[in-house]
């Protein structure tokens, strides 16, 4: 984890302390220490099973902390119950009570602490104007779509007026359409009430366009904490260079020829503005990002045409280089075709530098 | 819709025969019943199972008033009615427990009170009552209210906590987040989404009280339920059979009238008590 990107301030308004969570024995979160901003809106992204669910279901109460402190507000709630920790949480499920009117749903956690019925509508009446469900209000969860709970769900949380809000994949359950347009929705809602946010998403697009920092998490473990562009060109290992991105970066072998010199597919390629030097025989992994290819007049590799994806405004050509290395390469302008040999450049300062183990060399 | 071939139809008929022998002898015994209360001593004699010629209600006042069956269906009603709700609320909580909390053994509680479900009320009956006599509760609707909790509350736990564990656990996690304590939890949302299972498992159970005749025997002998009020109408030496039907027919019509109201929950309560968990 980059110790840079950690935002330093006197009063976060959450933070995670060397947490972690077994389950029988087995380790399930291994030891995570992050801190979030007041009006952050951070996400947690990885493939299934690593542990980012768990570590929403921690900070919310649901699942008990095996070592470790969670603090939220500068008070420490790791053996606090959901309800006291200033938490609302946006379910995959949405959760709605199938017995309870949206109004009803929405008022819940007021009623339950008691708050007078006329306020309770007035809160209940202000979340539903800001996610445009008034007309809604009287109707039964099964009575709506999934996009119009989804916002109920929304508005639940938002009526409790939390410190922080939780989001477990809240968008998994929409057709593709709707979930851009729910994306969206949520980001204007993050602006409109400048409140912190912790989302959960195994959507790498989800978590570029949403997320004021990313946490990518493999296996229990954060690999690396960041802005969205900073993962994006500046990714620590060969994990997060592949996660972040669509399509993923290409990582291919190489060989260290010199302590400022790599080979790649027969193609030497000087390297620049590196602070730790190469040891040169090393076997090292070059990533390259699909739009790299075709731009700059930099080294100049043969790239085989196998399969071509055309998306009108640009196109994905799966091939290979030199010796059959698979690559997929970015044409924006060129219109290939399947079975062609061209020569493509690519930009070298822009290539990343990983070794063999996967760590990134800068 | 698929069209059904000869042989098919074959089978259907075949497996018709058996079935139509089987609502007979369901129907029959009622019609028997019904036929007989509207007849008086004499006519039952002459013919035993004729159609009635000359239907009398003399048998229903009668069996009503003098053989005291308003007394015994007051019992029946407050028993039942006791059991049946000391029995949703019983296991509504158990079942929420044992679905949705977790805590230590919760897996040995629940096999204890599925194997519960397997013993016999006839192998327990003398500590039973044994216990009974001890806590005092012998000839006391309390004492029956309490038993017919103590024997029907295993397959009523077992029902509600398959329905339970059915449910998405978010419910409960959403319920806590937005500040529900453990009553409030089940108050606001586990008891009003048990409500079909809740609904279904009073009907079984006021099936199961209201007919029950082991147990009522045992705890209330001085006064009696209409079960077994039905008993004192036979004689030693003679029986009025005609009076006698007319009992049965007043202490069957409830549960017949709630049979063919609730009929499909309670197929669906047995199928999901046979499937579920």
């Amino acid at each position: 984890m980059s110790a840079s990107i950690q935002p330093k301030s006197a009063d976060p308004e959450l933070t995670l302390i060397s947490v972690t969570k077994s389950f029988g024995g087995h380790d399930v979160i291994r030891g995570i220490d992050l801190t979030i901003e007041k009006g952050e809106l951070v996400v947690f992204v990885g493939p299934s099973g690593c542990g980012k669910s768990t570590l929403l279901r921690m900070i919310a109460g649901l699942e008990n902390v095996t070592s470790g402190e969670v603090t939220i507000a500068g008070k420490t709630v790791t053996d606090e119950e959901p309800y006291d920790r200033g938490i609302a949480m946006v379910f995959q499920s949405y959760a709605l009570y199938p017995h309870m009117t949206v109004a009803e749903n929405m008022g819940f956690a007021l009623r339950l602490q008691r708050i007078p019925k006329e306020e309770r509508r007035k809160a209940v009446e202000k979340a539903a104007r800001i996610l445009q469900i008034e007309p809604l209000l009287d109707r039964k969860p099964a009575q709506l779509s999934g996009g119009q709970r989804q916002r109920v769900a929304i508005g639940r949380a938002i009526v409790r007026e939390p410190r922080v809000f939780l989001f477990d994949e809240p968008l998994s359950n929409l057709d593709a359409e709707l979930r851009v347009q729910t994306r969206i929705e949520i980001a204007r809602l993050h602006q409109s009430l400048g409140a912190t946010m912790i989302y959960v998403t195994h959507d790498q697009t989800e978590a570029m366009t949403l997320a004021d920092r990313i946490v990518v998490l493999r296996a229990g473990k954060v690999e690396q904490v960041g802005r969205p562009t900073d993962l994006y060109d500046d990714p620590d290992n060969t994990f997060v260079a592949g996660f972040i991105g669509s399509p993923r970066m290409n990582v291919l072998p190489g060989q260290v020829i010199a302590e400022d010199r790599v080979k790649l597919a027969g193609v030497e390629i000087a390297m620049s503005g590196l602070s730790e030097k190469l040891a040169p025989g090393e076997d090292i992994q070059i990533g390259i990002r699909p739009e790299h290819f075709m731009e700059g007049t930099g080294p100049r590799v043969d790239l085989t045409i196998e399969v071509v994806e055309q998306l009108g405004s640009t196109a994905f050509i799966h091939g290979s280089l030199g010796q059959g290395l698979p690559v997929v390469v970015e044409a924006r302008s060129a219109r290939p075709a399947v079975g062609d040999t061209v020569s493509v450049t690519f930009d070298a300062d822009k290539t990343c530098l990983f070794r063999s183990t996967g760590e990134r060399i800068r | 819709m698929a069209t059904v071939g000869r042989r098919e139809r074959k089978i259907l008929w075949a497996a018709s025969v058996p079935m139509a022998l089987l609502a007979l002898s369901c129907i029959y015994p009622l019609w028997f019943a019904i036929n007989n209360a509207l007849k008086d001593n004499r006519g039952y004699i002459l013919d035993r199972f004729g159609w009635v010629n000359d239907p009398t209600f003399e048998n229903f006042v009668t069996a009503w008033g003098r053989a005291r069956f308003s007394e015994y269906f007051l019992n029946s009603v407050v028993v039942t009615g006791g059991a049946v709700a000391v029995l949703l609320i019983t296991a509504s909580l158990a079942g929420f427990a044992l679905a949705v909390l977790r805590f230590p053994y919760r897996r040995l509680v629940f096999i204890v009170i599925l194997a519960s479900m397997m013993i016999p009320v006839q192998v327990v009956l003398v500590p039973f009552y044994k216990t009974i006599i001890g806590l005092g509760l012998l000839n006391t609707r309390i004492g029956l209210i309490l038993s017919y909790t103590a024997f029907f509350l295993p397959f009523s736990v077992y029902l509600m906590a398959a329905f339970y564990a059915a449910l998405p656990r978010e419910l409960t996690e959403a319920a806590r987040v937005d500040g529900a304590r453990f009553w409030q939890v089940w108050w606001f949302v586990m008891l009003p989404l048990g409500t079909p299972a809740l609904i279904t498992l009073g009907i079984l159970n006021t099936l199961y009280c209201w007919n029950d005749v082991l147990i009522s025997l045992l705890v209330l002998q001085r006064e009696r339920t209409l079960m077994v009020g039905i008993t004192a109408l036979r004689g030693e030496y003679s029986t009025n059979v005609p009076l006698l039907a007319a009992g049965i027919v007043l202490a069957a019509a409830p549960i017949v009238l709630i049979y063919l109201v609730f009929q499909r929950r309670i197929v669906a309560g047995i199928a999901a008590g046979a499937v579920k968990g």
